[in-house]
């Protein structure tokens, strides 16, 4: 049953290649991932109403559901902002027509490799899924013939690369501690079973293959001190790949790290040791987020250490474990994919009506695009954290977290930590969009409609689920929480 | 690490991937299992073979110089790779020889797998040329494919494949984005990839 999810994008790449017509490979575009959406939500709904589905290889929980849900959500959206955003550097030639096609395969290929680290059961098969994330989007990273999207992309690949090979070799050390107990068979990877026997795996091995796994796919989170890649990748990459990067990808590798987490949390080690660890980088990425939103220039890069500085808040929150910590975190991760893309989308529209991503150039952008600078503001508003949208509630649900678990500095630093970015990124969003316009060399007004909708839904579910929080969501985090804390209870 | 020509570190890392096919097949003899045989087949043919003829196509195509450009000189690299395999060895022995954490008979590679890690990292950053941090990561690979094979007789089936996989489009991909740095900046030195900064 999950296999057809996995199908459905890559029939959709197999149907852009022979296309020629850029209406067509659009709709193939928007129809494969639309697809995707709804074989999503069918398989989320059957596992969260009646319980985790195990077809081997393949393996679904609440969590799996979950991030499954925001990587087709987000990816839907953005497959949607490509049409007029592409389209327009098409018409401008800024790409050839060999490459928006091949910008649509890639897409959808990305997407797959994405679908396939949320649902593979074998923590091998997650590492080559994760790989090949970074293998699809190398190519739309250096989609633009520009020098520096060549060197964005060959950092990415090479950095991500080295990363992931050191999860590698975690990865060989669990298998080595797992075989002593389950015998030489391919389930030995599984992380079912390994969850299941966790408590009697070697913990020094363990302790030892963790530190790999969270060096190694803590570069592909974006987790300082590996994180260099990242905002040179975020401002390369077009603007809806950046989204998709910024809102999912990060998840999605931090969902391996997590698995990981829960088998040494389940271990005779508890999850003291890899949670401590998770916090520490947490507050190194946060730390380290925050200097550079401070003295940024350019507008797309401080949306990048924006992620980074989210990525920073779900590590604490899992970190801090307990009820709201895990909780907290696992609501952050569906509030940052909705605003991180709003803001990306928002970061794209003026960029293509103003031509410069430099933040003293930009000014006015409530004057040049009315309805982007609301919509922008607003984005800016929430992703720093102020009520009444939802991050500032997942935020909260962190500190109270962190209060439960009696760690005084934790909580200290974090909250000084986050009002430096709040006062850093609003003043440069505000200067951004208050203001005279400096020149409107492109003119004024908003190019295209269907991204306003877009943004505007966003803005809406972040404010809607900031005031309310819907039973069904409740019970899906809750189910997720159980999954984390009955390892370690 | 010592060779200064582009081409003897391809032939170099060949006859690693050759060596290592090798060792493959003799563990497949010793356990008897037949997807290490599998797995010693696919490694002399995809990294003996395939990986070192495709690099030396993008050599050719490229016309890179056939200098090597240490930014660390050789005697000195050749030093540093000797003090990162004692290191290698250091921090394998409480693994090896303590407790019955891990019971193989090649457990003793362990520390020789990780050296071959410490130094393909070595090599990524301390050589400039595109292909010399392919080369690298490669090298990296190799060191992990050893420890796979030494501490675990090999990973499971499904998973060999598709890691041999991953590595042969990663080498492709990132071949050919060295055409596209060489054709960008034309050059394939990536100390001029310094734009993108803070």
């Amino acid at each position: 049953m999950i296999e057809y999810l996995l199908l459905v994008p890559l029939i959709a790449a197999a149907l852009c290649y022979p296309l020629r017509s850029r209406r067509l490979i659009e709709a193939a575009g928007v129809a494969g991932s639309a697809a995707t959406l709804a074989v999503a939500s069918l398989l989320s709904y059957r596992v969260f109403t009646s319980g985790t589905m195990d077809e081997g290889l393949l393996y679904m929980d609440a969590f799996s559901a979950y991030i499954l849900m925001l990587v087709s959500l987000v990816g839907l959206m953005a497959v949607i902002y490509s049409i007029p955003y592409i389209g327009r550097e098409n018409r401008e030639g800024v790409i050839t027509d060999i490459k928006l096609r091949n910008y649509y395969l890639f897409f959808q290929l990305f997407v797959f490799t994405m679908l396939l680290v949320c649902v593979s059961n074998n923590l091998g098969v997650m590492w080559i899924a994760i790989e090949g994330t970074t293998l699809a989007s190398a190519y739309l990273v250096g989609l633009y013939d520009r020098e520096t999207s060549v060197e964005a992309a060959w950092k990415y690949l090479v950095i991500c690369s080295v990363g992931i090979t050191l999860a590698l070799l975690g990865i060989i050390i669990v298998y080595a501690s797992s075989i002593q107990v389950l015998g030489e068979s391919s389930s030995a990877l599984d992380w079912s079973t390994l969850m299941a026997t966790a408590g009697s795996l070697d913990p020094t091995l363990l302790k030892i293959a963790f530190i790999f796994v969270l060096i190694g796919y803590g570069t592909k989170v974006g987790l300082a001190p590996m994180h260099t890649w990242l905002p040179d990748a975020h401002s390369q990459a077009p603007t809806p790949v950046s989204a998709l990067l910024s809102g999912v990808l990060l998840n999605c590798a931090m969902y391996g790290i997590l698995r990981f987490h829960m088998i040494v949390s389940g271990s005779s080690l508890g999850p003291g040791f890899s949670g401590g660890l998770l916090l520490l980088f947490g507050i190194i990425s946060l730390g380290i987020a925050a200097a550079y939103i401070v003295m940024s220039k350019d507008y797309k890069r401080m949306l990048a250490y924006s992620s980074i500085e989210h990525m920073g808040i779900i590590a604490i929150g899992f970190g801090f474990g307990g009820y709201w910590g895990v909780f907290g975190a696992l609501f952050h991760m569906l509030n940052h994919a909705l605003t991180k893309t709003l803001m990306f989308f928002g970061a794209g529209n003026i960029l293509h009506r103003l031509g410069t991503k430099d933040i003293g150039e930009v000014r006015g952008v409530l004057k040049v695009l009315p309805a982007t600078g609301i919509l922008f503001l607003g984005g800016a508003l929430a992703i720093t954290g102020c009520p009444p949208f939802s991050l500032f509630l997942s935020e909260f649900m962190v500190v109270v977290g962190g209060i439960s678990s009696g760690d005084v500095l934790g909580v200290t630093l974090y909250l000084l930590l986050l009002a430096i970015v709040f006062a850093a990124f609003l003043y440069h969003a505000g200067r951004m969009v208050f203001g005279e316009p400096a020149g409107t060399a492109g003119g004024e007004g908003e190019r295209s409609r269907v991204d306003i909708v877009l943004m505007s839904a966003l803005l809406i579910s972040i404010l809607a689920l900031g005031l309310y929080l819907p039973a069904f969501l409740n019970d899906v985090l809750q189910q997720i929480v159980r999954l984390f804390l009955g390892g370690s209870a | 690490m010592a060779g200064n020509r582009m081409l003897t570190l391809v032939r170099l890392f060949a006859l690693q991937s050759l060596a290592l096919g090798a060792l493959a097949l003799t563990v497949a003899l010793v356990t008897g299992s037949a997807h290490i045989y599998a797995v010693a087949i696919l490694t002399v043919v995809i990294k003996g073979m395939i990986i070192p003829w495709m690099l030396l196509y993008v050599m050719r195509q490229i016309k890179v110089d056939r200098e090597v450009e240490p930014v660390v000189s050789i005697p000195m690299s050749l030093l540093l790779c000797g003090g990162l395999t004692v290191v290698a060895f250091y921090l394998t022995q409480p693994i090896i020889f303590v407790g019955g954490a891990i019971d193989t008979i090649t457990k003793n590679c362990l520390a020789i797998s990780l050296a071959v890690v410490f130094i393909g990292f070595f090599t990524m950053i301390s050589r400039k040329k595109a292909i010399t941090q392919i080369m690298g990561l490669l090298t990296m690979e190799n060191g992990l494919f050893l420890a796979a094979i030494s501490v675990t007789y090999g990973m499971p089936l499904i998973v060999e494949l598709g890691i041999f996989f991953d590595i042969l489009v990663a080498v492709l991909i990132m071949g050919l984005f060295a055409f596209r740095i060489n054709k960008t900046f034309a050059s394939v030195d990536t100390t001029i990839l310094r734009r993108l900064r803070d």
